[in-house]
């Protein structure tokens, strides 16, 4: 007997799929499931602008209203990669403008986006509802004013991290008097100084603001005028709180504050004057996620704050924490999931604030559910590691910078391995992981034998020899991305592990020793991949085979090799010549 | 003449671990060694107190003086925005912005800077310290090992004078 319901009823179903994982799936039971899944796919992600192109995207599924794109590989944001690399979003804005007239969400990020391209957006989606610019760069404030005047539906601008070419404050001004619809504005990342009396008005006049990150132009005397005007804000984030303290600016903004009924995340506090601090203590059992990573703040101030926060489940602070505060994080936070440390003088050969592996080790014992860790520091043991093992088998991303490149276990001088396979083999459902310190090929096979569920691991200054990267590509299961500078890992463990490579999304390799020999043979034996190396020094040609390539960037596609690479890229192609652009 | 330029650090430092072999750059001009002898510096300049280094320290010329922010290229792997905020708080925090200037570029590459900082740096190796980073140059009086094996503070003496006896140059941190 043959079931078969009618499409419609399939589609009505398919409806309640969110995640692409559970939509891939269903596209791979049947032809008929395949075409109709296709067409009622409206969200789309694309991990990888280079893995695929416009048009396989818009053939595939034409009926899309939602778009995320990443573009750039992460250690972009450290510099390593040069500029002029890629990932220009022109040609998928021009692309989706001809296929895609009711697209409504663009989410971009590590991608270059012109004024052009901004400007595009704004006039061939007349339901455009969300912008995400996230650390995007190639983009000035002309291409926000076209946003601000053509995008009549707009829900949300978040330009995150972005890098922006501050013309001026005076696209804010271009948002037309009759526009509601505003829900979230993130705009901490320009440097203008916007027009006070636009910036007010247009928060009047849009009820369903929830979410409000200012920029640092906006000084802290103003705050209590837009806080009183939106007192629904579910996150805000302040400018620079550097004005000198008066009685009228505090009393006003306490006043302004215990109007939001409904804050749950701070941010911004750049440059604060500590005495402000106390003007939030009646938000602050409300507040679950606080964003301190820019204030200059002593400990002492910090933790004042902090003790009132008894629901924060996630905390971003810079290191003048220290031990004590976060001693006292510990305590009066017990829900806390996520702790994210930043270095305040990370150039300088000293510590400049007593923070050290105690307080890491303190917040895993007294936060039972912290999952997220991310914590710039001076010295580590492997004892701590262990504990922090111990105490937190629950950890899903772990992230440790030891400033001091390969530095050891301060107590015993050996390498840190047993720590981090301590944390490997506690912490079974890790999925994120950067090492750090004096790391021999021993911590690779831990985390080989260990690390199943690893998707991510960054590496540097780590390991002895290929052994290392050989146990990393054989053995961690789940491994999509995987980045690698200074380490001495070479042309066997790649060659070794090339069929893995097409499992993952990317690889990314820098100042190791991968000769350009093994780039081209990689390239030529694997059809799937890109095999791009990025060499400042001119054509890989113009050397020997057996030197190392400055950088590697690997990846699975299914568009070919790029048409738009710089002078410094070269793809390994499968007739083992060298491909320009 | 190969120029050796070496830091004097304030204190003790651990025998460190030998990573010259990974960032040994043999094209630079100056040998980065780590320093044998600091007592003697102590003893002879012990008593000089705000010793005013010359302005243009042309000598630093001949030094490459580093592009990036910090000695390596992305290390301590920290975005752009939060690498603002260090020189923010540094430039409020005690150093005057009276020397001269130099430009630093984040990207890494050689060239034109977009940005200018306010401190003269120099690429340096410190004992015990694995990596070379940048320090300031102010806060260290610059001094220099002659053909007779003595050294002395680098002063008002004319360049062609001193490119003739210079053989060794010695950065020493104030009050030291």
């Amino acid at each position: 007997m043959v079931y078969s319901f009618p499409e419609e009823v399939l589609e009505y179903v398919f409806a309640f799929l969110s995640s692409d994982k559970d939509r891939n799936a269903v596209s791979l039971v049947c032809k008929s499931w395949y075409e109709i899944e296709r067409w009622c796919r409206r969200r789309v992600f694309i991990g990888n602008c280079y893995a695929v192109s416009p048009q396989i995207m818009i053939r595939r599924f034409p009926e899309v209203r939602a778009v995320k794109i990443k573009g750039k590989p992460h250690f972009a944001d450290f510099n390593l990669v040069p500029e002029r690399w890629g990932a220009y979003v022109y040609p998928w804005i021009s692309a989706m403008a001809r296929s895609y007239p009711w697209l409504e969400e663009i989410k971009l990020k590590r991608m270059v986006v012109t004024d052009e391209s901004l400007e595009l957006i704004s006039k061939s989606f007349k339901n455009f509802k969300v912008l995400s610019l996230s650390s995007c760069e190639g983009f000035t404030t002309d291409g926000l004013s076209s946003i601000a005047a053509n995008c009549r539906n707009l829900r949300e601008l978040d330009l995150r991290e972005s890098e922006v070419e501050d013309l001026s404050g005076h696209w804010l001004s271009h948002f037309p008097d009759n526009f509601t619809s505003l829900v979230s504005l993130n705009m901490s990342c320009l440097g203008s100084e916007v027009s006070f009396s636009a910036l007010e008005r247009l928060i009047s006049r849009c009820p369903n603001l929830k979410t409000l990150r200012l920029n640092r132009a906006v000084p802290v005397e103003k705050l209590a005028s837009l806080l009183r005007r939106a007192p629904q804000l579910v996150e805000f984030g302040t400018g620079a709180c550097s004005t000198e303290i008066r009685t009228d600016i505090f009393s006003n903004l306490v006043e302004a504050f215990s109007g939001c009924k409904h804050l749950e995340s701070l941010s911004g506090f750049w440059d604060v004057v500590p005495a402000y601090l106390p003007a939030m203590y009646c938000v602050c059992s409300r507040i679950t996620k606080l964003n301190l990573s820019y204030a200059t703040v002593q400990s002492p101030d910090l933790v004042e704050l902090i003790s009132q926060c008894s629901n924060l489940k996630c905390l971003w602070v810079l290191d003048y924490i220290e031990d004590a505060g976060l001693k006292a994080l510990s305590s009066y936070c017990k829900d806390l999931q996520e702790l994210r440390v930043f270095p305040s003088d990370p150039y300088s050969a000293e510590p400049n604030v007593s923070l050290t592996e105690q307080g890491l080790v303190t917040v895993s014992a007294g936060c039972p559910k912290l999952q997220s860790v991310l914590y710039f520091c001076r010295q580590m043991s492997n004892a701590a590691l262990i504990a922090i093992a111990r105490n937190r088998p629950n950890l899903l991303r772990f992230r440790l910078c030891i400033i001091e490149p390969q530095a050891p276990d301060y107590l015993t001088l050996e390498p840190l391995d047993t720590g981090f396979g301590a944390i490997v083999e506690h912490c079974k459902e890790l999925r994120r992981l950067s090492l750090s310190g004096l790391l021999t090929d021993r911590v690779f096979e831990y985390i080989g034998t260990h690390a199943k569920k690893l998707e991510m691991l960054s590496l540097a200054f780590a390991g002895d020899s290929d052994l290392g990267l050989h146990h990393v590509l054989s053995g961690c299961e789940s491994l999509r991305k995987l980045e690698i500078r200074d380490c001495p890992f070479g042309d066997r463990a790649l060659l070794a592990n090339a069929a893995k490579l097409e499992t993952m999304r990317s690889l990314w390799m820098s100042s190791c020793s991968v000769s350009y020999g093994a780039c081209k043979l990689l390239g030529q034996k694997m059809p799937n991949l890109n095999v791009e190396v990025i060499d400042e020094r001119g054509p890989p040609d113009s050397r020997p085979e057996s030197i190392s390539v400055e950088k590697l960037y690997v990846y699975r596609t299914v568009a070919g090799p790029r048409a738009d690479k710089p002078d410094f890229v070269w793809t390994m192609d499968e007739d083992g010549a060298l491909r320009f652009s | 003449m190969k120029l050796q330029l070496k830091l004097a650090l304030p204190s003790n430092l651990d025998e460190g671990f030998d990573l010259n072999y990974r960032n040994e750059d043999q094209e630079e001009e100056e040998d980065c060694r780590l320093m044998k002898k600091k007592r003697s510096f102590d003893e002879t300049f012990e008593e000089i107190k705000n010793v005013e280094i010359p302005r243009t320290l042309s000598l630093l010329d001949h030094i490459d003086l580093c592009d990036e922010e910090d000695g390596v290229v992305g290390w301590p792997p920290i975005n752009s925005w939060r690498k603002k905020i260090c020189h923010h708080h540094h430039n409020r925090h005690g150093c005057n912005a009276t020397m001269n200037y130099v430009t630093v570029e984040n990207g890494g590459r050689g060239g034109s800077g977009r940005g200018r900082s306010n401190y003269m740096y120099v690429k340096v190796k410190m004992e015990g310290v694995g990596i070379a980073r940048k320090e300031k140059v102010q806060g260290y009086k610059l001094t220099y090992q002659d053909k007779e094996g003595d050294w002395l503070l680098a002063g008002d003496m004319p360049w062609g004078t001193f490119i003739k006896s210079v053989q060794r140059l010695k950065l020493l941190r104030n009050g030291h």
